[in-house]
Parts: C-alpha cells; structure tokens; sequence
C-alpha cells in the first residue's frame, strides 16, 4: 500500500482531530515509521508522522469502498480519504472505530490479551482510548515525543511503590523512541471528582427547596442552609481524596526522589506569568508580596515529580476509593518541563482550584447569585476537609514546608500561578468563564 | 415445583415482622394478641408477603420486649395460648404463608427458672448452665453491646454470691453452651415449636454463645459447631425449615454463618441498610457499591435477609466513625433519636415523609439480592413517637382504620399498651390501612402492585447473579439481575433532580427492554450506549426480552 501517497490527505485530515496541537494544515508530513498489519480487508496501517516538527501516532483503517460501513456513521471527522490499492477502490479512515481492528490493536499492544468487544471513549485532547469488554482499556498517545511518556513512566513507578490508587498498566508499547500505547485496567463504575462534586453542590444548592420550615413566618426567613448539614456533604470525599494525593506525592518522591526546594526559580516562573496580565485583573504588589515571602522561604519542602495536571477531572471514584489518572501533565508543555520536579503544592493547588471551579459552575448553572455565599461555604468546607487528608498523608513524607506558615505561602503561591493561567487560558477559550479566575485572584491578593 | 425447590421458599419469599402486641387485639384488653393476628391475615396476604416473622411471644417478664424469655415452651398470657399459636399457624399454611419466630439462643431471663435454680447454689443440677464467675475481669475483650445502659458483662449476683456473664441486659444471664445439658434443652425447645408447625426462626444474637479467654467472644468456632449440630437435626426431622441468624457483623464475617451451606440458611446484611439511606442522602451510588462490592458470595441454597427498618434501631456498629457521625447528622437531629448505638425511628419519618423516597429505597429494597423484610406498618408510611421510652417509638399500635385506637383495639384509650400515633402528619386519622385501601393512589397499593411484581420475578430476584453496570454519572444506580437466560435491568436514579445516563450494553444489543409495571417495550439495545432518562428519585425495573418481529 502507498502510504506515502495518502500524506496530502492526511495533512487536510489532521488539523479535523481534536488531538493535533498546530491552528493550520501542516506544511510539510513525513512518515517517521510505518507499518501494515493484515493483507484483506479491513487493513491497519500504523503511522507515526512528522507534522511540522510534531510526531503523531496515526492509525489508519482500509476498507472496499462499497462497505459503508455502520462505525463511521456520525463520526464524519473519522474519515480520511478515498484510495486506490492493489485490491481496489478503499476508503481510508481512523482505526479507532472500526470493532475489528480495534481487536488488531489490541493485538499488537498486548498479544496475551483476547477480548469480545470494544468501544471508543469520548475525544481527548492528547490520545485516543479504547475500551474492550468494559474491563481493560487501551490508550493510543496521539501527538508522541521521543524519551519517555509520563504516563507510562509515572503509572509504572507509582504501582512499583505499592501505590494502589492506580491503574497499574499491563502492557506498554514502544516503536522506535516513543511511548506509543499503554493498556490497563478499566475502573468499572467510576465516576469522575468533577460530577460527584457538582452533584454534591446541586444538591446542597436545592436545599431550601425541600427543607422543612417548623414555623413559618414572613419575619424570620429559614437560616441559611449549612453544607455540613446538606444531604451530599463532600467532605467525607475531599477528605478520602486529600488522602489519597497525600500518598502519590510519598509514592513519587519515593520513586523519583526528592530535590531541593528551589523558591527562587519557582517566584521567577510565577513573575513571568504575571506581568502578561492586564492591570486591573490582579493586585500587583499583595502578588509580589506573596512571590517575594515566597523567595524569603527557608524552608520550602522537596520538589518532586508531581502530576502536574491535577484536578477533579483527574481523579476517579469507585468502590475501593479514589483513583488518579492521566500523569501526561499539561499537554500544551513540553515534555522535559512536566518531569521536572517541583512542589508537591502544585498539584494541591491544582486540586483546590477545582473546587472553586466546580462550586463556581455549579452556581452559574442555577443563576442565581444570591448562592455566592453558599457556594463559598462549600468550597472552604471541602477545601479544608481535603487540606486534612492531605497533610495527614503526606505530612511525615518530608516533602511539605515544615511549618503552617509556609505551607499557607506555598500554597498561596501556586494558586496564584494557576489562577493566572487559567484567566489566559478562559480568555482564549471561553471568555464565559474568566470570572471564575478573576475572583480567585482578587480573593488570593 | 420439586421438593427439592421448596424446601428453598425463603429464597423467594418476601418477609413481614409482626410485633404480637401491636398488630390487633382481639379480646380487647389493649394488647395485640395472636388470635389478633389470624383475625388480620387477609390484609398480610392481601398485600403479598409470604411469610411472617413473629417477634417473641414467650413467657416473659417483659424487660427486653420479650427477648428476656422466662419460659420457652408456654405463650405470654396477654397473647393467647398454644392452642392459638396452632391455630394461626395451619391459618398461615391454609392461606400458603408461612410462619416464622423469633428465638432467643444466647441467654434467658433472670427469671427463667433455670437461672432461679443455676443460682441457688454452685452445686445444684443446673448449676452450671450460666457462666458463672469469682471475679468480673475474665474476658477482658468482649466489647459491651448496649453501652447506654450497662457497663460491664458481668453482674453480681448476691444469691450465689459469684458473678455471671451477660451479653446483653443484667437481667439477661447468657446460658453456658459448653454445657451439653444446655445444647440438648435447647435443641428440645427448637424441636417443640417445629412439631407444633413453625416453619423457622429468626435465630436472636447468635454470634455470642461461648465465650473463650483472649478473644472477643464473637463468632467463635464452637458457636458455629452448635449451629450446624442444629442444622442438622431439624434438616433431618423438619425439612425446609429456616434459620435466619441475627449476626450483626461485617458481611465478610457473617458469611461464616452460612458454613459450606450447612449452617444458617439465611443472615441478616445488615451494613447494606444504612448505606441505602445514606446512598439517597448523597445522592450519589457509592454508598451502596462499596458495601456491594465488599460482600462475598454465599453457598448455594443460602439468602441474605434484606431490610430497610426492623423493630431496632438503625444498627450503626458496623460502618465507620465517620459515617456513623454522618448518619447521626442526617437522620437523628434530635439526640432523643439516638439508642445505643443506632437511630430509632420508622421508615416515613426517616426519609422526611417524602414518599417518592421511600418508593425509591423499596424498590432497591426489592430488587437487589436477598430476601426483603418489611417492618408492619411501613406499608402505610407509619410514622414513629420519640417521646416513648426505649424503642417503643416504633412499636405503636398498627393503624387499622380511623375509629377510635386506630381500630387497633376496642379496649379504653388508657387500657393500651401505647398510644397510637395522634399526630397530624402520622396519626391514624391521616395514616391508616382502610384510607390506604380505598384511595387506588395510596402507598399502600403501591406496595401491593411492586410485590406482585416481585412475585413473578421471586426466583431471578431471589437467586439471580448481580451485576454492577458502569455509570458516569454518580447519582445513578444501576445493575443487572441475571438466572439462566433471563436478565433484569434496574435502573435507579438516587437524586431528588432528574438525571440522564448512558449504559454501555451493547453485549446486549438486539434485547428489548420491557418495563415491568406497564409493560411498556422501549427501545431496543443497540451498539450505542443506551440511553435512559429518569425522574427525581424514579427507577425502572426491566425484563430483557428478545425482540419481536412487528405484528
């Protein structure tokens, strides 16, 4: 099969998937390893390309042109190209939805692994996942980088800790320098942090609707609802959940080892961010004073490999707990800058502004601004329950500041350092949503 | 259907606790009594239970709501006699249900004129049917069951002048079962109430009775060697006779009752129960899951019994501090709820009267693994009186009619035993089975039709596997019950808001999904995932059926 003459039509169908990172069609795509796998129809090619200096991991599915196959219905972005092969007119397409070479791959991931079925989950933003028989799943990195990919790395040193709250992986696959799939377990019943707290906040939001009023009376309006006393308090959660990240930032600095606290370089960073933000948005001093306290910290805990993404999309619940996924750290950064070890308090940050967001959305959805209290009594509910955890875990790790004092800075600092990214990042993508930043920055200086 | 098969009815069967002293007074002395209950049976198989479980109706000086029995082998005067035990039994077999009662294994009453002759001296015949001891620090681990009201195992007793062992109330001495005389008395009470026709029982504090040093006296291996020495004799004399242990444990440990399925055919799960309520409470399904996914199977031909309120308190000794302290957050405000280490209250006033709730929680009730128990009067919505002593708030009298004492008994107000409920939300004038019965909208009814429902499904819900189904979204509870070829999808949504899910069945893909109250096909599974939309707190119940060609 000439693959190489598929590259035009690959160059228009890239930029169509919600895993390539350039804005245009690329320039130039060359073929940086390729290999074919069947010789009848439906055909895998397995591609990596070179899009403009960026290597993806394509995989291509070929099938007659007269199958009209059933898969591709509503996934017309799926579809790459009509071509011409030895064996006849052929539409090429992504493999990912096609059931039988989704059995393929599985194939050629892990061959001791024989499953009935398989499903494609919902578009990410950096790989593709396959689901087989609701058991295990198999994620095809889409945009690779040479060295190692940090989910493979991260997952396999954190489940040789004996960290459980993971999904330990059953087989990686590498071609040439890159990581370019890893299968494991699939968390049968889990739900995301993000839904199980919004469903905590709809329903402490929707407490005065039902709450008994013993006396009514149009003087004395009921008290103010108390997220401790709500059905779905999440404190419980938060608390199991702080716990849990407690014990990956043990497991990670065990496995990765733990560097000094370089404050210096951490408050420079954090001054770049700031000085691209406009005037108004942030009260420049109290957030140099706090980068400045920062600097001035003694004693500032480990840096160590962190997640690096860290949020309530992030984390999973199921029967046996809280799980964490996806170590791949911020797509958008390169590789080298999401293996470097930093303060654990960036994921803690990570997560804590997840809370924000999530008590913030969940009040925007009942528009009613009147909540703005309630909302904040969630957060700093959970925000403390989860703080709790937190330190109770990973307090004896020697990776935290020592004193109260500068965690609290600590803290501050990388909340800081999110906050201002994800103002950029509202601005750039969803300008709805830049007063959530907004008010955590007003709230932090 | 097979012997074999019948012998099993309590795989299927659908329980109904009756409380002797406040389901009906036939004599009107203001006291339920059993010839009450024969007179009441229509209302029990009318509303499609199969079988009743008596709380103890034994001779008794009534200090532990007559679990402190006095004498096995005669009838508390107030509730009648032999004759109307066998009488409401062949009433029962004529009617096809079935009777069951409570028996209390681990100790006597003080009064039991075993204890009065055990005590005498330390040398009489039955001198060593109690645990008898010189001093009161042996057994140092086993932990005190009602904390509220006792602080030691151990009581004096001035008569003997040597302390004995008690489990439970001072006034309850647990019998000595490393004494054979013992096991044999008590194998003999078992055999007498078979022969007058009992089809089982709900066998009282079963992990408690020997004590052994350096343990915590709970679940020792010479309790379960008497279980199934009692196992058995009635398997060989009485077949198809039931015994459902009150094992308050962890479920992990409460399987060790069930034996290689040659000990209790049936036990308690009692962890389950508060985690339902605190699943709805969250809304979110993890509640339940967790406890789900921490039960172990069981051998086969053994049930679990399943309840959402019985005549104790919700029994929080067995989730965590911190749930307990949530429990007691949520559902027992007032500190005047709290008994020992449970929350006494009824069904209705648990769930805030809501009764969307409470179809929700026994349609989960229903439809999960196990053998439901329902508590009389849950079937109205009855509500509870906080302000009675002990756990007599959820042992009013059964609100029959709105006529005077609820129709309950003709006796003068003050002659009953308690109060009926009076209050204007739960009082028998708001609250009562002959309202219920005329209005076709009425809890009542609705509890009829899903038992019928249940009824024709008794063997999968009964015996069928579970299996959990992934959901992303959390408040929805869903889950497969599976025998042979046929499969139910039940699908349960724990939040008071309206919730979509998407299941992944496409395993399934070309089965129908049939609504079991309506029969209403819907569409069919297909290779998407299947979407379902539900409405605060609804649920469905389907049968997977094949699909039929268009007529």
């Amino acid at each position: 099969m000439d693959m190489a003459g598929w590259l035009p039509a690959l160059a228009e169908w890239l930029p169509r998937q919600r895993w390539y990172h350039g804005q245009a069609a690329p320039a130039s795509v060359e073929i940086v390893d390729q290999e074919i796998r069947g010789d009848r129809f439906p055909v895998l090619a397995r591609l990596l390309v070179d899009a403009d200096g960026a290597v993806y991991q394509v995989v291509i599915g070929v099938r007659g042109r007269d199958e009209h196959p059933e898969f591709l219905r509503g996934h017309d972005q799926a579809f790459v190209a009509d071509v011409s092969t030895h064996q006849g007119d052929a539409i090429t397409y992504d493999a990912v939805y096609d059931p039988e070479l989704a059995m393929v791959i599985l194939d050629w991931v892990a061959p001791h692994e024989h499953a009935e079925r398989a499903r494609v989950m919902g578009a990410e933003q950096s790989n593709s996942s396959l689901v087989y028989d609701e058991r295990i799943i198999l994620k095809l990195f889409r945009r690779v980088q040479a060295g190692h990919n940090p989910e493979v790395e991260v997952t396999q040193a954190l489940a040789a800790q004996g960290f459980t709250a993971v999904a330990a992986p059953l087989a990686t696959r590498r071609v040439r320098d890159y990581d370019v799939a890893i299968l494991q377990p699939f968390l049968a019943g889990a739900a995301e942090g993000w839904a199980l707290a919004l469903t905590s906040l709809r329903d402490l939001f929707g407490m005065n609707d039902t709450a008994s009023i013993p006396i009514i009376s149009a003087d004395a309006p009921p008290p103010p609802p108390d997220p401790a006393q709500a059905g779905g308090d999440f404190s419980g959660e938060a608390a199991r959940l702080g716990a849990m990240t407690g014990g990956m930032h043990v497991a990670l600095a065990d496995a990765f080892g733990r560097q000094p606290a370089d404050t210096k370089s951490w408050a420079q960073g954090i001054a770049a961010q700031l000085d691209v933000l406009e005037t108004s948005d942030v009260d420049r001093p109290a957030a140099h004073a706090i980068l400045d306290g920062l600097v001035d910290l003694s004693e500032a805990g480990s840096a160590i490999r962190v997640h690096g993404d860290y949020h309530l999309g992030q984390v999973l619940r199921t029967d046996a707990g809280w799980y964490v996924l996806d170590f791949e750290g911020e797509p958008a950064r390169s590789l080298e800058e999401r293996r470097r070890p930093t303060s654990p308090l960036k994921d803690v940050a990570g997560m804590l502004r997840s809370f924000h967001y999530a008590a913030s959305v969940a009040r925007t959805e009942r528009d009613e601004y009147l909540l703005e209290d309630l909302a904040n009594a969630w957060e700093t509910r959970n925000r403390d329950a989860f703080l709790r955890g937190y330190i109770k875990a990973a307090g004896a790790g020697g990776i935290l500041p020592p004193t109260p004092e500068g965690f609290e800075l600590l803290l501050a600092a990388f909340e800081l350092e999110k906050a201002v990214y994800e103002l950029g990042y509202e601005r750039a993508y969803r300008p709805d949503w830049e007063h959530i930043p907004l008010a955590a920055l007003r709230r932090l200086t | 259907m097979s012997g074999e098969a019948d012998h099993r009815w309590y795989q299927r069967a659908v329980f109904y606790e009756v409380l002797v002293r406040g389901f009906f007074d036939s004599n009107h002395d203001g006291t339920g009594d059993l010839r009450g209950i024969t007179e009441r049976l229509d209302h029990i198989q009318w509303l499609g239970a199969d079988c009743l479980w008596l709380l103890p109706f034994y001779q008794s000086p009534l200090r532990d709501g007559g679990y402190d029995i006095s004498d096995f082998f005669s009838i508390l005067p107030e509730y009648g006699d032999l004759a109307d035990v066998v009488e409401l039994v062949e009433e029962c077999h004529r009617r096809g249900l079935r009777i069951i009662a409570d028996l209390v294994m681990n100790h006597t009453s003080d009064q039991h004129p075993w204890f009065q002759e055990s005590r005498q001296d330390r040398t009489n015949p039955k001198a060593d049917w109690y645990v008898w001891s010189d001093d009161d620090t042996r057994y140092p681990d086993a932990r005190i069951i009602f904390v509220d009201t006792e602080r030691s195992n151990w009581a004096w007793d001035p008569v003997r002048q040597q302390y004995y062992w008690h489990r439970f109330f001072s006034h309850q001495p647990d019998l000595n079962y490393d004494n054979p005389e013992v096991q044999q008395a008590m194998l003999d009470v078992v055999r007498f109430w078979l022969d007058l026709g009992l089809d089982g029982f709900r066998l009282d504090a079963v992990p408690y009775l020997y004590e052994r040093d350096g343990t915590n006296g709970e679940n020792l291996t010479e309790t379960h060697d008497f279980l199934k020495r009692l196992r058995k004799e009635i398997d060989a004399t009485h077949p198809g006779t039931v015994m459902l242990a009150e094992a308050n444990q962890w479920p992990a440990d409460v399987v060790d009752y069930y034996g290689d399925g040659d000990e209790c055919h049936m036990c308690f799960h009692f962890p389950l129960m508060p985690r339902m309520f605190m699943a709805v409470r969250r809304e979110q399904r993890y509640p339940i899951t967790e406890i789900l996914a921490q039960t172990p199977e069981i051998p086969d031909g053994c049930q679990w019994g399943i309840f959402l309120r019985n005549h104790d308190e919700l029994t929080l000794e067995m989730v965590t501090d911190d749930e307990r302290d949530y429990m007691y957050n949520e559902y027992a405000k007032d500190p005047r709820m709290k008994r020992n280490i449970g929350i006494g209250r009824r069904l209705a006033p648990l769930v805030d009267n809501n009764r969307a709730v409470a179809e929700l929680l026994h349609a989960l009730l229903f439809s999960l693994p196990g053998s439901p128990v329902l508590y009389y009067g849950d079937e109205i919505g009855m509500g509870d009186n906080i302000y009675l002593g002990d756990r007599d708030g959820v042992r009013t009298p059964m609100q029959w009619t709105p006529d005077r004492n609820a129709g309950f008994s003709k006796a003068d107000f003050a002659q009953l035993y308690l109060p009926p409920l009076m209050d204007p939300v739960y009082g028998y004038q708001a609250v009562n089975v002959e309202a219920e019965q005329r209005d076709p909208g009425s809890f009542l009814h609705w509890m009829q039709r899903v038992l019928h429902v249940r009824r024709q499904h008794g063997d999968l819900l009964g015996t069928g596997t579970l299996e959990v189904l992934s959901a992303e979204n959390p408040s929805v509870f869903a889950f497969l019950r599976q025998l042979g070829d046929r499969i139910m999808l039940c699908v349960n949504n724990l939040s008071r808001f309206a919730q979509p899910v998407e299941l992944q069945l496409a395993r399934l893909a070309g089965k129908v999904p049939m609504e079991l109250f309506g029969r209403v096909p819907f569409p069919p599974i297909g290779e998407l995932p299947y979407l379902l939309t539900l409405g605060g707190h609804g649920f469905y119940w389907f049968e997977l059926v094949d699909l039929q060609g268009n007529p």
